[in-house]
């Protein structure tokens, strides 16, 4: 750019004329971007936090059924042979483990009570690699190999039908050909993790037991459910697997297509973002606006000088922006620098909300919160800022640019 | 006089400004021809329209009426952007007061308008200090104008006027603010300057000390030029 030397220099040196006003504008600018730094890397630490707790806990990155079983949640509606789809995600790019699942909803029946359920049959080794279920079982423990009609209850469950480890539960389902089927577990283990549908409603069993009991052939399942490397690897993944199992009457369903409230957290998220950028933008336009209508007013006579002397109103525009870009640049070094140094040092030691947000659990937060900062997070903070350093610096900046020389040399 | 040799030519200018309901005619049709080389100072009491027809002429200000035309261009017809560029390279400017920027050094000041011009660095910073010691400033260079007496930024403002090797220099009151003996020397300055190098110079004054250092006297009152002397 033109003469940008000269409008640096003359921001800077303005910008040291008044130490104090500088200062204060830079300090309230500094404490603004480091807030909303730290607010918004909280945020992608939050969200991430929860997307990783409803996935790991139970869900899965992504699940495969036979079409329409999300709608039906029928048992009738199972993969009848699993191990050719198996064989293929065994390896795939993007899938670090896979497991199978028998869902039906139920009833349990305990010497004292009676409750609806939600029946797992789980296959007990793979389960461990891409669920959190195993880690949960606090009394009692988890399946071992070749265990047959074993179960494990949610905590409030089992509180419910005061049953514990040890104890026998009767299960009842209906099978595919609509015959309600009974058959009689012993209590290994209840588990807690926080989430109420697990807690209240949950019985897991071992697949096997499953099988047998509600009458499915060998090797049928409901779902298929994936553990994928990374959140970024199900979306590629999705695609893939719909072109490829087109025609085989399969849903290929990610995570939050299977919970709504997941979705909902997403958008939520993103709205939250958004407010965030706002508060960014006004803050900075606000002290910006501030500093640089105060500055334009002092130096309403050195902007007619400069117009007197052959500066043309645009380089006068240009040199108040490059001022405003100057003071935005301070304060946005500092913010980011303090703020992103608050967000690796909690995002590394957690930041422990346990006080306040234990009651959250059902909607997988977890009390320890591990600040992330995302290039994206940063990308957008700036963004803002710089749109709102030259919001605010656009109005002096044109103001001083249109001062007839004249009549801003009369100004006292 | 052949009007094919003045600087600057101006027939009928009239400029009114608003005071409330009121309107007063700084300019009542002013007729002004000024030759290259002239050293002329704008004289009358306050409020005679002095200010106001250098203004117009620096093309710092429109008239409402009349026709203006400096180095052979209609300066009148110029946008804003043109009439800059015009100043920039045409015109020097000296002010009464707030002359300098006061963020910038002496030589940085004297430097600007190069700047703005183009001058390769090295050239105008040696012009730049070639002319604050043509003024006496010699030495003073990295100085901030407030770490300058009144007269020696004057001097300055001399000096940057000149630096640019301009067609005119337009003074406003320049030793209004200062004590008798910096303003006798800053008036024995720019008669030198104009006796030496030929630079054009007028001078809006009713300071006693101008108008004595001046070789044409132009006379006004009530907005309108009304002697001539010394022509």
């Amino acid at each position: 750019m033109k003469h940008l030397s000269v409008y640096l220099r003359l921001g800077l040196r303005n910008l040291w004329l008044h130490p104090a006003r500088t200062g204060l504008t830079v300090l309230a600018l500094a404490i603004g971007i480091a807030a909303l730094t730290f607010l918004t890397a909280m945020n992608d630490g939050w969200m991430q936090n929860i997307r990783e707790n409803f996935v790991l806990t139970e869900v899965g990155h992504l699940q495969v059924h036979a079409r329409g079983f999300e709608q039906s949640h029928s048992i009738r509606d199972h993969i009848r042979d699993p191990r050719p789809l198996l064989q293929r995600l065994t390896g795939m790019q993007g899938v670090r483990a896979v497991t199978t699942r028998i869902r039906v909803s139920g009833l349990a029946s305990a010497a004292g009570a009676n409750a609806g359920v939600l029946v797992s049959g789980v296959d007990i080794e793979r389960e461990r690699q891409v669920s959190r279920l195993s880690t949960f079982v606090g009394q009692g423990r988890w399946f071992v190999a070749g265990e047959e009609r074993a179960v494990i209850l949610g905590d409030v469950l089992a509180e419910r039908l005061e049953v514990g480890p040890g104890d026998k539960v009767v299960l009842m389902a209906a099978s595919p050909g609509g015959d309600i089927m009974s058959e009689v577990f012993r209590v290994r283990g209840l588990i807690h993790s926080g989430v109420m549908d697990i807690d209240n409603l949950m019985a897991l069993v071992p697949i096997a037991s499953a099988r047998r009991w509600l009458a499915l052939d060998e090797g049928a399942v409901t779902d298929i459910v994936i553990r994928a490397r990374a959140f970024a690897d199900v979306n590629p993944l999705q695609r893939a697997l719909r072109t490829e199992w087109d025609g085989q009457g399969l849903e290929v369903l990610r995570w939050m297509d299977i919970d709504p409230m997941a979705e909902q957290w997403a958008r939520f998220a993103d709205a939250y973002t958004w407010i965030v950028l706002a508060v960014v933008i006004l803050v900075v336009l606000a002290e910006v606006l501030n500093t640089m209508l105060m500055s334009m007013h002092d130096r309403i006579r050195e902007f007619g000088l400069m117009s007197a002397l052959g500066t043309a109103g645009s380089e006068v525009f240009a040199m108040v922006m490059w001022e405003t870009v100057i003071l935005v640049c301070l304060g946005g070094v500092l913010g980011f620098a303090l703020g992103g140094w608050l967000s690796v040092y909690y995002g590394q030691h957690g930041l422990d909300l346990s006080r306040f947000a234990t009651a959250f659990s059902f909607m997988y937060m977890s009390p320890v919160v591990y600040p992330l900062l995302t290039l994206e997070g940063c990308a957008r903070i700036l963004g803002a800022a710089v749109v709102g350093a030259m919001i605010a610096g656009l109005y002096p900046a044109w103001k001083a640019s249109r001062l007839e020389p004249a009549v801003a040399m009369r100004e006292v | 006089m052949n009007q094919d040799h003045m600087l600057i030519c101006a027939r009928g200018l009239v400029r009114r400004f608003h005071s409330g309901q009121e309107e007063v005619a700084a300019l009542n049709g002013v007729d002004l021809d000024l030759p290259k080389g002239a050293f002329s100072v704008l004289a009358g009491r306050s409020g005679s329209g002095k200010t106001t027809l250098l203004n117009i002429l620096g093309t710092l200000d429109m008239p409402d009426a009349g026709t203006l035309s400096i180095s052979g261009r209609d300066v009148l017809t110029f946008s804003a952007a043109e009439r800059a560029d015009f100043r920039l390279y045409r015109m020097g400017f000296i002010f009464q007061a707030y002359n300098l920027i006061r963020v910038l050094s002496a030589r940085e000041n004297v430097a600007y308008v190069l700047q703005l011009r183009g001058v390769p660095k090295a050239e105008r910073l040696r012009r730049a200090d070639a002319w604050l010691a043509e003024v006496g400033l010699a030495g003073l260079e990295t100085r901030r104008p407030d770490q300058l007496s009144g007269g020696q930024q004057q001097r300055v403002a001399v000096a940057r006027a000149l630096a640019s090797e301009p067609d005119i220099v337009l003074a406003d009151e320049p030793t209004a603010n200062l004590d008798s003996h910096s303003g006798e020397s800053l008036m024995h300055l720019m008669r030198e300057l104009n006796g030496k190098r030929g630079v054009t110079f007028l001078i809006a004054s009713h300071d006693p000390v101008a108008m004595d250092a001046a070789r044409e006297l132009v006379m006004m009152e009530d907005g309108r030029i009304v002697e001539r002397i010394g022509q």
